[in-house]
């Protein structure tokens, strides 16, 4: 059978059972994991997940069953019991979140791949890793060295009451490397590219662009080179973060906080609220004015590049932060119609099994106009830090402390010696309105991220936010070792 | 599926493959959360789902595939991608023969029929309770009930044959104020110990009693953490007890066993027996998990070993390997804090200043070899003055060794069972000194 004929019966039975709208995702989940560990491949697997979650509304209330039965008893079973529970929650609810979506879409989307993995043999795939991961053995230092790719293919086909009918293919790929040093007591690690490899949309291209052979030994040495290299300093001074870092500190400080079913406290036991509240909207000085964030999930390589979000949305552009101001949430369509707005298709579950659910997607800070180089000439004293290790943000998402797996001194405008362990710590509105500087187009980089992780049950979500290296002026730093 | 169709699956999905030694490992899992804020259920999910895994293993060579589509092809397909995955991965000099073990029964009380029936109709009765308890009070309810049963069965060419049937059902509710907010959480194999009227008055309580919050200053202080923070706390050093932690040199036990390295009173052990947390009694690779002291009184005793890590670091197989492939090592999933002679009361009674923490939020390692991390309070943190609880207190951020704070700590007399999205044990109240709190909120 179809899908769109299972999607007929399941949509049918749910209508009978008294859902006054449904929607049906059928998700095919292709994925492979590679990992050399050591000089060996510690994993070498392949994975296939069918499936589908349906989402029925009764009196305002939604319910959502999700199963991997596709037989017509399956299907009959799995609708009815999407409707029962939303009639279970509609019994009791004080308020109605729920109605149906606004629009109706056909359309086909495919992720845009110029070369399919599946054209690179596996052997070559494999031997790519345990050469980059023979590299980063620089030295008897080196604990463990790790390099790793993940592809992905995810087929959804979307089907809904009100007659949206959409196909989408989406490909996602990435790979990394990291070395782990042992020694004068201490462990310290480097990965690369950024602080979890590079990952984006799109096929095998991606990993040749992350360079895992030609940046192993450099990782390696820098590995090395940090467990004789001097504490970073404690205090006040000015920051220059590398562009992963940067990304990392507007998927916390910005990405989470404008997402607006937190806003409005469906997240409150668990991921938090937002001091990003409603009052604040076209309000707050979010930032510098220099700082423009926006989403856009038509971003070519973005991990949330898609056609249509997972209640069957258009993606979109729109902006967070505007000139430093807030002018935007991300949105789902129940979120977007209680503040008089349409959503922006920020809606995704982890995969069939998971009830959709707003996230961040691509969320992305624009370039400024200094070349990268040149962040550093105003610095008198200052740190430059890059990849992050560390991370924690409250759940208001306002006092927040990272820390970097690397760092180098700045005085007199240069780059000078290695340190370790740098942290830094701030307050959002503060940290973001004390950045003067976002170096240009030339460094902006689409940084994904394959792992972020919200809702009960918790699902991992695939975001990017694109970034350039930026500099802050009197920043905390050293938090964490006696700043 | 129940036991008996899952080995039956198992024994014809074995019979498919020409591997040198095939795994076969099934999961069977449905589970619903009923998911509320603002008084009104807006999540409220139930997924099913059966999936197979195939580990082959031939010259050495290994190779997994996973799928959940189970008709003859797709079964008989999985078999082969497995092998032949497995003739594409260098062979690995340390990969042992797949265990084969018997392991002992469960513990009666992992599973309960009433959780793995449990309805939405329930589960919303749940939220009601809980709705009801804050209302006086003028709060709102945040948090969710939730019901789920498993079954796993593990079978492998060598002979190994393990299954299991296991339910567990949870209540976590945070009550909102206009400034303040409280917690309070329960996690049990049968839901009919649940009970959301009580766990709803405790989280509205710590709401209520940390209304009007003030500022106290970051510094040194005396805490009390109880298991909500103290069990999530915790849970940043269960890595350092896998044996590839142990043997990379990132485990604060890397020096070596049978050396004191916490505090006297500080007896940790594994065990997937323990009453308020009954589970799985063999592994994932179906060999029986040993019920087995990692710490005594201060003093390491053992790492927890997999058959791989068992083979190359020449140790026992403690049966504690996670679902293949697994480059992370293996893990101790049933972990215990021994507990004390006071109960958490008296620790109060007995601190003449300091903070009591009813949970912590986004905890991270900012330095592993140390076990240094940080994080923030929330949800009901309140002063101590003359041993008695004075009101609430804003929000602060920590920087703290788990090293440093377990050797100089005093825990309570009762357990709990606490948990997360990636951990689940058992531990009591703990006063710590010195506890260094960072920088503060608004809030």
């Amino acid at each position: 059978m179809s899908f769109e004929s299972m999607a007929a019966r399941t949509l049918d039975t749910a209508s009978a059972r008294g859902a006054v709208y449904a929607d049906i995702r059928f998700e095919v989940a292709r994925t492979e994991r590679i990992e050399a560990r050591n000089g060996v491949v510690a994993t070498l697997s392949d994975s296939t997940s069918r499936g589908y979650g349906i989402r029925a509304l009764v009196d305002g209330t939604w319910g959502f069953a999700a199963a991997s039965d596709t037989s017509d008893a399956g299907l009959d079973r799995t609708a009815a019991r999407a409707v029962e529970i939303a009639k279970a929650g509609a019994a009791i609810a004080r308020r109605r979140f729920g109605e149906a979506p606004p629009k109706a879409y056909a359309d086909v989307f495919v992720t845009p791949v110029h070369r399919d993995p599946e054209d690179v043999p596996l052997n070559d795939r494999v031997d790519l890793l345990l050469e980059a991961e023979r590299l980063l053995h620089a030295g008897p230092q080196i604990g463990v060295g790790r390099a790793w790719i993940d592809l992905w293919r995810t087929d959804k086909y979307f089907y809904s009451t009100i007659g949206s009918k959409i196909e989408q293919s989406i490909r996602q790929t990435g790979c990394g490397l990291q070395a782990l040093a042992v020694g004068n007591g201490d462990v310290q690690t480097r990965t690369f590219p950024g602080d979890i490899g590079l990952y984006a949309s799109g096929g095998w291209e991606i990993v040749e662009r992350a360079g895992l052979r030609e940046n192993a030994q450099r990782i390696a040495e820098e590995a090395v080179a940090l467990l004789s290299a001097p504490q970073a300093p404690s205090g006040v001074t000015d920051v220059v973060l590398g562009g992963s870092q940067v990304s990392l500190q507007i998927h916390e400080s910005c990405g989470h906080p404008a997402e607006l079913d937190r806003v409005m406290g469906w997240e409150a036991n668990f991921s938090g609220v937002s001091f990003l509240e409603l009052d604040q909207l076209d309000k707050l000085k979010y930032g510098s004015e220099i700082v423009t964030i926006s989403i856009d999930n038509t971003m070519p390589g973005g991990m949330a590049t898609v056609g249509y979000d997972d209640e069957g949305s258009r993606s979109v552009r729109s902006d967070i932060v505007r000139d430093g101001m807030l002018v935007g949430y991300e949105m789902s369509n129940d979120t977007a119609r209680l503040i008089g707005r349409e959503s922006n298709a920020c809606v995704r579950a982890e995969s069939w099994e998971y009830v959709p659910m707003i996230r961040m997607c691509n969320l992305n800070l624009w370039p400024g106009e200094i070349p990268f180089e040149h962040l550093f000439d105003d610095v008198r004293d200052g740190i430059y830090m890059e990849s992050n290790r560390s991370w924690s943000i409250d759940d208001h998402r306002l006092n927040f402390q990272f820390g970097c797996e690397i760092a180098w001194e700045i005085k007199n405008g240069k780059r000078g010696r290695l340190l370790k362990n740098p942290t830094y710590g701030g307050i959002t509105p503060a940290f973001w309105n004390s950045c003067d500087a976002v170096a240009d187009a030339a460094s902006w980089v689409a940084w994904g991220t394959p792992n972020c992780g919200k809702g009960e049950p918790m699902q991992s979500g695939r975001t990017t936010q694109a970034a350039s290296p930026a500099r802050f002026r009197g920043v905390r730093v050293g938090v964490g070792y006696g700043g | 599926m129940d036991r008996e169709q899952r080995e039956d699956l198992a024994r014809r999905v074995l019979a498919f493959s020409h591997a040198d030694q095939t795994e076969v490992l099934l999961v069977d899992r449905d589970a619903s959360l009923s998911r509320f804020t603002h008084d009104a259920i807006h999540q409220n999910v139930a997924s099913a789902d059966l999936s197979i895994a195939v580990r082959a293993i031939a010259e050495g060579r290994t190779g997994v595939a996973r799928t959940n589509v189970l008709d003859e092809a797709s079964l008989r397909d999985v078999v082969a991608r497995a092998l032949a995955i497995a003739r594409h991965a260098p062979a690995d000099p340390e990969q042992p023969a797949l265990p084969a073990g018997v392991p002992p029964p469960a513990p009666a009380e992992a599973f309960a029929e009433a959780t793995a029936r449990a309805t939405p109709q329930l589960r919303a009765q749940i939220c009601e309770d809980i709705f009801r308890a804050g209302k006086a009070d003028g709060l709102w309810a945040a948090g969710y009930a939730a019901t789920e049963r498993g079954g796993i069965t593990v079978a492998n060419s060598n002979g190994a044959r393990a299954s299991f049937d296991g339910s567990d059902a949870a209540v976590n509710v945070k009550m909102n104020g206009g400034d303040s907010s409280g917690f309070a959480e329960a996690y049990e194999t049968d839901v009919r110990r649940l009970d959301g009227t009580l766990l709803g008055a405790i989280a509205a309580r710590k709401a209520r009693e940390s209304a009007h919050p003030r500022d106290v200053e970051p510094g040194s202080w005396t805490v009390i953490l109880e298991p909500a923070a103290f069990g999530e706390l915790f849970s940043y050093i269960a890595d350092h007890f896998s044996a590839l932690s142990f043997d990379e040199g990132s485990s604060f036990l890397s020096d070596g066993l049978d050396r004191t390295y916490l505090g006297e009173n500080v007896t940790i052990t594994d065990d997937y027996a323990h009453p308020l947390a009954p589970g799985m009694p063999f592994d994932f690779e179906g060999y029986p998990t040993k019920r087995l002291a990692l710490v005594e009184h201060g003093v390491a005793r053992a790492v927890v070993t997999d058959s791989y890590w068992a083979h190359k670091l020449a140790r026992e197989n403690t049966g504690h390997a996670l679902p293949a492939p697994n480059a992370s090592g293996p893990q101790a999933r049933n972990l215990v804090v021994s507990a004390g002679s006071k109960n958490a009361a008296q620790l109060i009674a007995e601190t003449k200043r300091g903070l009591l923490v009813t949970r912590f939020w986004y905890i991270r390692t900012v330095d592993q070899k140390k076990a240094i991390v940080t994080g923030m309070t929330r949800d009901g943190t309140f002063l101590i003055e003359n041993g008695r609880l004075t009101g609430g207190v804003r929000n602060m951020r920590f920087n703290q060794s788990i090293l440093e704070a377990l050797r100089h700590c005093e825990f309570a007399s009762e357990l709990s069972r606490t948990g997360g999205y990636s951990y689940s044990v058992v531990v009591p109240a703990v006063k710590i000194e010195n506890f260094t709190f960072s920088s503060g909120t608004g809030f």
